[in-house]
């Protein structure tokens, strides 16, 4: 029995050494996140801008989701949470006891991934992403989820008698709101409703895969989607191994905090 | 041929070597041997109390408010998946506290581990002959030192292979600590695949890092067991 003991006692030690490792640190501009435990969403350009400060002795903690770190900063694990604008709205709009930090982290633009093999689709779409920039369709599917005043006034609604021939599969990571998620059991958002318009010009279906943000590409590329779209932007890295339409949207980073 | 072995190099550069990227799956490593490590010590020691308890209560009928609350905990742990219990303890039980995510993990899966050693032990008690028990106990040695030097080094001899196997099983399972941001040996891939948006060699690669850490586990076992065995073969 004492051997027993003694080898809780030491258990007990060890786990005394894991915890209480780093203190909180209080992030209000970009500057505090030297030495900050930073949170993002794995694969996503906020973990690629925060990556950057690794060197400066901050801790990156990359989660699965985007809501996961929110979840986190709500209960004081981590400092802040990088992550794109138009979803941290929302985070912020849900939960009293965070903010957005005024200074804007960086500008990005959003486009649509294809396979580098796909050439000729990527000009379809690019053809298709023109046409719906032109006639206002892309301005009115933006409005319909972004703006307090326009915020669900003009829904996208696909044009009768399209000859649909084949599919289009779209890739997404549903937890970026208000450009994909669920909403009664279905994925909707800017991105999706974007998506139903090109392949309503295009004359294919739309089926609408989700999945982790760090497998988009990957499915993209080995074809299992043929378009990858989640807010996705343009970046060197990502250009190597697959291409992109022209953006559709432009969007920051921002920093959120606890109050 | 050539132009396959550059590309394979250039590959190979491109997710291990560049940006020091082994660096992340050695230090994913250590966190999921640490992990792993201390989870199988605090599985061991709650499955042996959880054990003694149950199969005193078989045996004996004594620890009965005890035994109840051991059912209580094994049906909850067995009948919910461990991914679920890691994210309890993490964003559940420690909601407020800025915990340290490896502790978590360690408690999560080591409390899981646990549920699976206490039946594992059990058995391996209940497997020996009941005729043991009472010898020791005829020859005036107390229950609990019969327990001690009797049946439990008997017992202990039978459990050996499920519980290297349990072992193995714990050590594959904490590939789904990645749920709670924890850079282990799974996330290490991730995040290089993350950067590369190449699945290939970061996926296979852990995989082979996986399996050389059970092959090693399961020799480790094996030679035990042979060590073991020798007395058997007088």
């Amino acid at each position: 029995m004492k051997k027993l003991l003694s080898l809780v006692l030491v258990l007990c030690l060890c786990a005394g050494i894991f915890v209480g490792c780093s203190g909180p640190k209080k992030v209000e501009k970009i500057d505090d996140l030297k030495g900050a435990t930073i949170g993002v969403q794995l694969g996503t350009t906020g973990d690629i801008y925060a990556s950057d400060y690794e060197k400066d002795g901050s801790k990156i903690e990359r989660y699965n989701k985007g809501a996961d770190a929110i979840q986190a900063l709500k209960q004081g694990k981590i400092d802040c949470v990088i992550i794109d604008s138009e979803p941290a709205k929302a985070f912020v709009a849900k939960n009293d006891d965070l903010k957005i930090l005024e200074e804007p982290f960086a500008l990005e633009e959003y486009a649509i991934a294809v396979s580098k093999d796909k050439k000729e689709l990527t000009n379809q779409i690019n053809e298709a992403l023109k046409t719906l920039k032109e006639n206002g369709t892309l301005d009115s599917i933006i409005k319909n989820y972004i703006g307090d005043d326009t915020k669900g006034k003009t829904p996208y609604v696909s044009p009768e008698g399209i000859v649909r021939d084949g599919k289009l599969v779209m890739a997404t990571n549903a937890a970026f709101e208000p450009y994909e998620y669920i909403q009664n059991s279905k994925i909707v958002g800017i991105d999706a409703d974007m998506a139903q318009a090109v392949a309503d010009i295009l004359g294919k279906e739309l089926v609408i895969e989700d999945m982790e943000f760090d497998s988009i590409i990957a499915a993209v590329q080995s074809g299992k989607a043929d378009i990858g779209v989640a807010g996705m932007t343009v970046t060197e890295e990502r250009l190597k191994n697959i291409d992109f339409t022209d953006s559709y949207t432009t969007a920051t980073q921002v920093i959120i905090v606890k109050k | 041929m050539q132009a396959w072995w550059n590309e394979f190099s250039a590959d190979f550069y491109q997710n291990f070597i560049a940006e020091m990227r082994y660096m992340d799956l050695l230090n994913g490593l250590k966190t999921t041997l640490i992990i792993t490590i201390f989870s199988v010590l605090l599985g061991f020691i709650i499955g042996f109390l959880v054990s003694i308890v149950r199969s005193t209560y078989d045996k004996t009928g004594r620890l009965k408010i005890l035994n109840f609350i051991c059912n209580i905990y094994l049906t909850i742990i067995r009948g919910t998946p461990v991914v679920l219990q890691l994210l309890i303890t993490y964003f559940v039980i420690f909601a407020s506290v800025r915990i340290d995510k490896t502790f978590a993990a360690v408690l999560a899966f080591g409390i899981n581990s646990g549920a699976y050693v206490a039946e594992i032990f059990r058995s391996g008690i209940m497997s020996v002959d009941n005729g043991q028990m009472e010898a020791g106990r005829s020859l005036g040695l107390s229950y609990n030192t019969t327990m001690w030097s009797i049946i439990m080094p008997q017992a202990l001899k039978n459990v050996l292979p499920a519980l290297g196997n349990e072992v193995i099983v714990l050590l594959k399972e904490t590939a789904v600590a990645g749920y709670i941001a924890i850079s282990d040996l799974t996330k290490a891939a991730d995040v290089i695949r993350s950067r590369t948006y190449e699945p290939f060699f970061p996926l296979i690669g852990v995989a082979i890092i996986y399996l050389i850490m059970v092959m090693g586990l399961t020799k480790c076992v094996s030679i035990l067991e042979r060590r073991l065995r020798e007395s058997d073969m007088r």
